[in-house]
């Protein structure tokens, strides 16, 4: 007898053999030299937005090593990304299926400090190396094994910044609007200190929880007793909110931004009318956008000239210095080629941005001073980035304006 | 592979506990709680402060106890208002504990969280097998409880509570003390959840606010539905189903090319929905329905009435 139609049973039959040959027939057919190599990047939740770019650069620049010849004497990068869905507990799941299943080498991506914190014990347990593009002080905080490497500046290095901006723009009295998150609340400190330091002076520091039906009281609490600037330090659906409550209360005080919720790769543009935005600054660490690596990254995205890609070339990076310090180390053995990731990054050495040509420096025995396209990629012992330039911007007529880049 | 399975042991072990204290509360008494995720979270933090000054061990029954004493207040608050307004208290409270977990960071840590949790048996294993040994206790606790919530859903006490859900005047005109089974029941879902905010702990052994999102409340209630509500076999099928479509969903990209993550990502949450939506079409009392006894089971002459 012959059912014609697709029952339940059948799609959960049919699901549950896809995943099984998903299992079963992956590993044999892949070549046995591929390096898997692994990514956890938001598709879904609130930071779903940055998943695709970040996605897109690590694949084109995968592609490239590849069609160039690939690694370690012609074998191929294999890279298999995850959705963390913007939730640690499906992060783990994710770094989980990878490390084991896939059996990487790196786990990268990792957009948003609760999911690198969340898959920070089971990597480091592994002994496999874990690439961020978070902020949190606390993912390179205590023993890390130097098996995790920040791909992005640490909370702590915005503060003192957002206090030469309204230093800059001649805001002294200030007041702090920050969202509770581990990303967030390491800048607060830091920003007191360099704003006494700069004899300026931080009236209140209101904090609110994310995913709240409403801001007003707390746009009212800080806007009320008109500081001369607020920095809101916000991600982007709460600041989309705070700035119309802001808008619609007729507050004067200047409004200073993080590029996580003012800008967000264009998407606070699309989310607000350009009445609501116009006169926002907003900082944000940002590629070294007039570098030719950077301008060979848009192009390589297919983007118009100018592009701000925030995120993107992070993962491009990642891959890229994963790439280098394998074929530096001889080996895809996570442990030992961290090892030469400084190797590979730091000054001193050859500047190079091209990653084939860098690989073949690399092959012919020359030290190298790899600069990537997110950042010059250089790190200190505890694997943060150094040398993070901030770009601060101003948005008017519904456009962002460059006002003027930090160090 | 191993750990990976381990992992999801795990995880279906953690859903199956809220699933099965949420189904003595809901499947068996008709207490709807979509607090549930306040109760998990309670039970984590409680077991990660705990755990370094106690044991783990202390720790956890610390948890289940706090959960357990805490549904007992919130059966009682609700005694004054109308079954329905339990459901209005319990997110209220699921809200509060969210927002207290996220604020008061000189306890909790804040949005930064606790990390470096004691694991259970973590001394008397090698690190590889610290993964197994966890799965290898979240079964035996789901076991425990599972053969301990069956117990006491066949006991008097379980077709006393079915009777309120069922139909509370009547139960009370035969002299059942209604509110107090209600509370019991409530307070032992408490506890279970507190010991699955227990497991989370161990597992993850970092735990910050923004693990314990809504989500948590809503998987309960789909296992439940799923498994067929009062039934503590439909739920465990229930809960490992859920689980199995999740992550099963993960491999379609790795076979399949033509679908990429942020497709998927929408395919998986969908096909979780239609999953559902089908269920409820085709067998809305689940796919291992609680066994309903009927007049004619004691009476096979009798015909016509039920």
């Amino acid at each position: 007898m012959m059912d014609s139609t697709i029952n339940r049973r059948h799609l959960l039959a049919g699901l549950g053999a896809a995943s099984l040959a998903g299992l079963a027939g992956k590993p044999a057919l892949a070549q046995a030299a591929e390096i898997p190599i692994g990514m956890v990047l938001p598709f879904s939740g609130a930071t779903g937005p940055y998943g695709p770019d970040m996605k897109k650069a690590a694949d084109l620049v995968v592609k490239i090593i590849n069609d160039g010849g690939g690694i370690l004497g012609g074998r191929k990068l294999h890279l298999y990304i995850e959705d963390s869905e913007t939730n640690p507990t499906v992060g783990v799941t994710a770094t989980r299926k990878l490390l084991d299943v896939n059996k990487v080498e790196l786990v990268g991506g990792f957009w948003g400090s609760p999911i690198a914190l969340a898959a920070k014990p089971l990597i480091l347990a592994a002994n496999k190396v874990e690439m961020v593009s978070a902020s949190a002080n606390g993912i390179t905080d205590g023993d890390t094994k130097g098996l995790i490497y920040r791909f992005q500046a640490k909370s702590s290095q915005w503060g003192p910044v957002g206090a030469k901006v309204m230093t800059s723009l001649k805001l002294k009295k200030v007041t702090v609007l920050a969202q509770q998150n581990p990303f967030v609340i390491s800048m607060i400190e830091p920003f007191k200190a360099e704003m006494a330091r700069l004899g300026g002076q931080v009236m209140d520091v209101i904090q609110y929880n994310p995913d709240q039906a409403s801001y007003r009281a707390e746009v009212e609490k800080a806007f009320g007793p008109e500081p001369d600037g607020v920095f809101c330090l916000s991600l982007l659906t709460d600041f989309v909110a705070i700035s119309k409550e802001v808008y619609r209360g007729g507050f004067k005080s200047k409004v200073l931004g993080l590029g996580t919720g003012a800008d967000a790769d264009g998407a606070y543009l699309k989310s607000v009318t350009p009445e609501v935005a116009e006169g926002i600054h907003h900082l944000q660490p940002a590629p070294p956008m007039d570098s030719a690596a950077y301008k060979k990254f848009v192009k390589l995205m297919g983007a118009p000239e100018g592009t701000a890609f925030l995120f993107a070339g992070n993962t491009h990076d990642q891959v890229c210095v994963t790439a280098l310090a394998m074929e530096h180390a001889k080996t895809q053995e996570a442990a030992v080629w961290v090892k030469s990731i400084r190797e590979v990054c730091n000054p001193p050495g050859e500047e190079v941005d091209d990653i084939l040509k860098a690989l073949e420096m690399v092959r012919a025995g020359k030290k190298i001073n790899f600069v990537g396209a997110g950042a010059t990629v250089d790190f200190d012992e505890r694997g943060d980035q150094l040398n993070r330039s901030f770009l601060h911007q101003v948005i008017e007529n519904g456009k962002n304006k460059i006002v003027e880049v930090l160090t | 592979m191993i750990a990976y399975l381990t992992t999801l042991i795990v995880l279906v072990a953690i859903s199956a506990l809220v699933g099965l204290a949420l189904n003595v509360q809901w499947g068996a008494a008709g207490l709807v709680n979509f607090g549930v995720v306040g109760f998990v979270a309670l039970g984590a933090y409680t077991t990660a402060l705990l755990a370094p000054p106690l044991g783990w061990f202390p720790a956890m029954i610390a948890a289940a106890a706090l959960c357990a004493l805490i549904s007992t207040v919130l059966a009682f608050l609700s005694i004054r208002l109308e079954e329905n307004y339990l459901a209005i208290v319990t997110i209220g409270f699921g809200e509060v504990v969210r927002i207290l977990l996220l604020n008061e960071s000189w306890l909790t840590g804040g949005a930064v969280g606790i990390a470096d949790i004691p694991r259970p048996f973590v001394n008397l294993v090698s690190q590889q097998h610290n993964d197994l040994v966890l799965a290898a206790f979240a079964l035996a606790l789901v076991a425990g409880v599972f053969t301990l919530l069956e117990t006491l859903v066949r006991s008097p006490f379980g077709r006393a509570l079915r009777a309120v859900r069922d139909d509370s005047t009547v139960a009370a005109a035969l002299g059942k003390p209604v509110l107090l089974l209600r509370v019991k029941a409530f307070a032992t879902g408490g506890a279970v959840m507190g010991l699955a905010g227990a497991l989370h702990a161990f597992y993850l052994t970092y735990i910050d606010p923004s693990q314990f999102t809504s989500i948590i409340t809503a998987y309960a209630f789909m296992a439940v539905i799923a498994g067929g509500r009062g039934s503590n076999f439909g739920l465990l099928f229930g809960a490992g189903t859920i689980m199995a479509l999740l992550e099963a969903t993960r491999f379609l990209k790795d076979a399949f090319a033509v679908i990429d993550g942020t497709q998927l990502a929408a395919l998986r949450l969908g096909l979780i929905g239609l999953g559902i939506v089908l269920l409820l079409i085709l067998r809305p009392q689940g796919l291992l329905p609680e066994p309903q006894r009927k007049v004619r089971d004691f009476f096979p002459d009798h015909e016509g009435s039920s």
